[in-house]
């Protein structure tokens, strides 16, 4: 049904003839509210809709002022703005607040209403007092309606009435009375129908009776079974308290089975297991892996993670017992079968090393891989009995400590042997080469050539043998810190693993193993499988420079604190293995450098390269290597001072001339020597001081020779040895001998300068006495002319003089001096040419000089000497050509 | 070594004993040197001597020519003085050796700065060709051709001795080809 309230309100606005009108129209659901535009048609009182909005399209409503009065108000729609103006004020208001309450009523979105006074838009602020508003505006229009006209069925209903009756119209009395007689019937039915209805009603009072008591009895009916219901809900909670307390039971049944099988497998130990646990069988490799698992099986039964209550259960107690016998008895077993083989071992020595190759240590790879087997028992073993582990340990110690003492000694005294071989031969050979050189030197093809035949014979050999011989020692040497190297690493290995001294975060030892076993097979000079394990074991290249002692500095790398924690475990461990090593070793060391001091220098290399090669590996052996290093720089030391010593105690022949003294020759064989041997040694720092040391001492002792040789003289020897020295010192090209290079080739300058000066006072020696002493006078403040007037050097005494000079005798003179150079220099510096070139260019000079001092002494005497220039070069190419 | 002053004689000497270049120029007077070389399998001794370059009078060289059994005849390519004085150089030599075929080398050096040469190979080598000597260009800065030059003429010099030692074919003489050689370099 579709009732429609129309509640129009009209406001006549300023043209007369337009109203607009607010509209609710209930029709369309939700209802919705219009706003109309009307105006007057032609017609007289019609109106014609002329816009028409929807009120929620109204964004504003704006009164102009709340204050003044005034007609006009604005209203904002969405796309425009109209502008209105009321005929009267009430009007305007009462359309706002109509509005207002519209929009209350019916719109979510209101719109706005400002400048509008404030009481139009109370009014409605109650919503009761709306209603009831509403409501009274209802009932007035319900009065209304009883005024309206009867219906159209009504009016027929009449009619058909009348025409019944169509006396009516001519007889109304009859017609009243015929209707009061119809009314009265119809009055009569209408009482009697009411008196008929008691009954009837009596029947519905006494049915409703029946319908109480009925409803009484099932309600009895009903509280009974209440309480009978009441009774069974009791019940009914016995039995779910039951039931839960039944469902605990079985979870707990459940549980406790779950954790008993859970124990009886834990405590499961396989029977085949046990059964290899009990016959111990470690006969070969699937025997003993079979161990193992069992083992490892039998561990992780004995460590079951059991709840400490239930270890007192009697089942779990007699299996731990169980497992204890049987752990006690294989662990038994295998400490037999350990023990036993340690001391086969230990006991099998002899046999062992005499079926090593040559100059080799025997490896004992047969005995590790047969051990490396048992790793993991040991692991076991360690876990289970700590002491029974340590005892097995020290015995493996003791007896293979046996085996490598034994064998170590004898490796070092196999090699000792051989540089007493080594040394033999080279003395023969010395003896050999020495005794082919004096019987050169007895033919006298080269007497120069023999380098004066002094000296200690320790440092004096021929080279080229030596060379060889030193060599060899190398190899001897490298070849015995190689092989010991070789044995520890491969036993510190073996220990890491066999004794469980590391965690598993150690490389895995396998590859290094396999790489160490190919380096046996090779086992010449420098296979440096080592330096490539070393550099992939250390991280990167971090050193530190440790002070080992005696100025001896040394680069190691960086170990971490953990590393060298376990290391140090092992090292102990080590050190219980080789007792004997590192003394064994210093015996080796001292003996060698007894055989030849040369040698330290080879250990000093040797043994530092071996130092930084084995540290990062926090070997025992790095450590021994490193005290032992220790002890060679000592014996470096020792060397160097013994050289310079021997330097020191040089004794010249004193029949000869001087020459080259033999330890300047020395030098230059050990410095030859020892670039060869420390050539990319971090240890040529050590080299460099040694030849500051030894060169100083060399330069004193020239200069101490220099002054003892009676044959020679002084400035000869200097200007020879350290011509030489300059030369070997250019070929040395140290930087740090820079200076001494400088020097020698300064005293040496100085030396000829001198020696030269010296000589030439000869061949003119009068003439040089007297010209030296014008000269002392001239410097005295003597003018050149006085000179001719004092008695000495008059111009008679002068003549004198010159005359003892002829050409001839000037000549003869200087052949002589010639051949005194020739007898006074060596041949070995061939300095014969330079120092007559000297010679020659310092007479020419002082032959310039003396002609312009008697020149400006005696003028105009004429007097000259007795040789032209001329004459001095042509005795010089006279000399030259009769050589 | 012989040669006017500037040459480079030093610096030859100093590049084929030490290996090294000395940029300071300082005139020589007369150095010596002496070095154990192999030469062709054999080890052989050579005694250098490093002459002065400059020297007021010729004679005073004519007793270190005389010992020599060997020149190097150096010259700078870049100073055609140097060159021409090289004619000087080579007439003394024969005179004081009295020898047309002594072991002679004409070397041209400081080839590094061939941007500034004054002296072309073209008429260096006619000399040389005249002198029935070989020519050769060097560098004591960049070691080019520096042990060529010296073991050229180490190996002229010991063909010279063999010869010599064959012809006399004297005890002694042979006695001394069977210790160590010994070349005297001027």
């Amino acid at each position: 049904m579709i009732s429609v309230a129309k509640m129009p309100r009209k406001t006549n606005l300023k043209k007369r003839s337009s109203l607009l009108c607010a509209v609710l129209n209930t029709m369309e659901s939700p209802a919705k509210v219009y706003i109309y535009h009307l105006k007057k048609t032609d017609r007289v009182d019609g109106y014609k809709k002329k816009m028409s909005w929807l009120l929620r399209d109204l964004k504003t409503l704006d009164g102009k002022s709340a204050e003044k009065p005034t007609t006009e108000f604005d209203l904002h729609f969405f796309e425009k703005t109209f502008k209105w103006s009321a005929s009267t004020l009430e009007e305007k208001e009462s359309f706002i607040s109509s509005l207002w309450r519209l929009s209350h009523r019916f719109l979510m979105q209101r719109p706005e209403f400002i400048n509008v006074l404030e009481k139009l838009l109370e009014d409605i602020k109650d919503p009761h007092t709306m209603r009831e508003k509403s409501q009274s505006v209802d009932d007035i229009s319900m009065e209304a309606e009883d005024y309206q006209a009867i219906s159209p069925k009504e009016e027929s209903d009449l009619e058909l009435l009348m025409s019944e009756c169509q006396m009516a119209i001519s007889n109304a009395e009859l017609f009243t009375e015929q209707l009061s007689k119809q009314l009265s019937v119809l009055d009569g039915a209408n009482i009697h129908s009411i008196m008929g209805s008691e009954d009837q009603v009596l029947n519905l009072m006494r049915l409703l009776d029946d319908g109480i008591k009925e409803a009484e009895q099932i309600e009895e009916k009903l509280d009974s079974y209440d309480k009978i219901l009441a009774n069974v809900k009791e019940q009914m909670e016995v039995m779910r308290e039951k039931d839960s307390l039944m469902t605990v039971r079985n979870r707990n049944h459940q549980r406790l089975l779950e954790e008993l099988q859970n124990l009886v497998n834990q405590l499961d130990l396989d029977l085949t297991h046990m059964q290899v646990l009990m016959d111990g069988d470690f006969s070969n490799a699937t025997k003993i892996a079979e161990c193992t698992i069992a083992a490892q099986a039998l561990h992780r039964c004995m460590n079951a993670n059991i709840h400490p209550s239930l270890l007192r259960m009697g089942a779990v107690e007699e299996q731990q017992k169980r497992f204890k016998k049987i752990s006690a008895n294989f662990s038994k077993t295998l400490i037999h079968h350990l023990n036993n083989l340690f001391i086969q071992e230990g006991n099998e020595i002899g046999t062992l090393s005499r079926t090593t190759p040559e100059n080799k240590l025997p490896h004992h790879n047969r005995l590790h891989t047969t051990l490396v087997q048992f790793a993991d028992l040991m692991l076991w073993l360690k876990s289970c009995n700590e002491s029974v582990f340590q005892e097995l340990s020290n015995v493996y110690t003791k007896s293979i400590s046996k085996v490598y003492s034994k064998e170590i000694s004898e490796f070092l005294e196999q090699n000792k042997q051989k540089l007493v071989n080594a040394k033999e031969t080279k003395t023969k050979h010395a003896a050999l080469s020495r005794l082919t050189e004096s019987t050169t030197s007895l033919t006298k093809l080269d007497p120069r050539g023999r380098s004066g035949s002094v000296t200690s014979s320790e440092l004096k050999t021929s080279s080229a043998l030596d060379l060889t011989n030193r060599g060899a020692f190398d190899q001897v040497l490298e070849q015995v810190l190689q092989e010991l190297e070789k044995l520890c690493i491969v036993e510190q290995d073996f220990c890491f693993k066999f004794f469980h001294l590391i965690d598993k975060n150690a490389p895995p030892e396998e590859g290094n193993a396999k790489d160490k076993d190919v380096s046996t097979g090779g086992g010449d000079g420098d296979t440096d499988v080592w330096v490539v394990r070393q550099n992939n074991s250390s991280s990167d290249g971090d050193f530190v420079t440790e002070n080992l002692g005696g100025g001896l500095l040394q680069k190691r790398p960086t170990v971490t604190s953990e590393m060298r924690q376990i290391n140090d475990e092992v090292r102990k461990m080590m050190a219980e293995l080789f007792p004997q090593l590192e003394t064994d070793l210093d015996n080796f060391l001292t003996h060698a450098d007894r055989q030849d001091g040369l040698y330290s220098m080879y250990m000093l290399v040797r043994m530092s390269q071996h130092v930084t090669n084995s540290q990062d590996m926090g070997s025992y052996i790095g450590k021994t290597f490193g005290n032992c290093l220790i002890k060679v720089k000592r014996n470096f030391d020792r060397y160097i001072d013994s050289m310079m010593q021997t330097i020191k105690e040089t004794k010249v022949s004193k029949k000869s001339k001087c020459g080259i003294i033999s330890f300047v020759n020395h030098f230059e064989e050990f410095s030859t020597l020892a670039e060869i041997i420390f050539r990319g040694s971090e240890r040529h720092a050590d080299l460099d001081k040694a030849y500051t040391k030894v060169v100083a001492v060399i330069f004193d002792q020239i200069e101490r020779v220099a002054l003892e040789h009676q044959k020679t003289p002084p400035e000869v020897v200097r200007m020879e040895n350290f011509h030489k020295m300059f030369s070997i010192l250019s070929h040395l090209k140290n930087p740090c001998l820079e200076n001494d290079r400088k020097e020698a080739k300064q005293r040496y300058t100085d030396n000829l300068k001198a020696y030269t000066v010296n000589l030439l006072g000869r061949p003119l020696e009068k003439l040089h006495a007297s010209l030296t002493c014008v000269e002392a006078r001239l410097s005295k403040g003597m003018k050149p002319e006085e000179i001719g007037y004092v008695v000495d050097f008059s111009k008679q005494e002068l003549r004198k003089i010159i005359k003892e000079y002829p050409g001839k005798e000037v000549k003869k003179n200087l052949e002589h001096l010639k051949k005194k150079v020739e007898k006074k220099l060596c041949e070995e510096e061939n300095l014969i040419q330079v120092v007559w070139h000297e010679m020659q260019d310092l007479f020419i000079n002082q032959y310039k000089y003396y002609d312009s001092l008697m020149k400006k002494c005696y003028p105009d005497s004429n007097i000259t000497l007795e040789f032209t220039i001329e004459n001095v070069l042509q005795f010089f190419s006279d000399i030259a050509q009769s050589h | 070594m012989v040669g006017s002053g500037g040459v480079g004689k030093s610096a030859l000497t100093l590049q084929f004993m030490y290996d090294e270049f000395v940029e300071d120029y300082e005139p020589t007077k007369a150095d010596s040197y002496r070095k154990k070389v192999v030469l062709d399998g054999e080890e052989v001794q050579i005694d250098i001597l490093d002459t002065a370059g400059q020297e007021d009078y010729a004679a005073i060289r004519d007793n270190y020519f005389r010992s020599g059994e060997g020149f190097l005849c150096v010259f700078s390519i870049k100073e055609q003085e140097s060159f021409q004085a090289t004619q000087d150089f080579r007439e003394q030599i024969l005179r004081v050796k009295n020898d047309e075929n002594i072991p002679f080398l004409l070397v041209g050096n400081m080839v590094d700065l061939a941007d500034q040469r004054q002296v072309s190979v073209e008429e260096a080598t006619k000399r040389a060709q005249e002198w029935k000597v070989s020519y050769v260009e060097t560098s004591a800065k960049t070691r080019a051709n520096v042990d060529k030059v010296f073991y050229d003429l180490m190996r002229e010099i010991r063909s010279r001795k063999m010869e010599a030692s064959r012809q006399s074919n004297g005890k002694t003489k042979k006695k001394k080809d069977s210790t160590k050689k010994k070349c005297v370099i001027l």
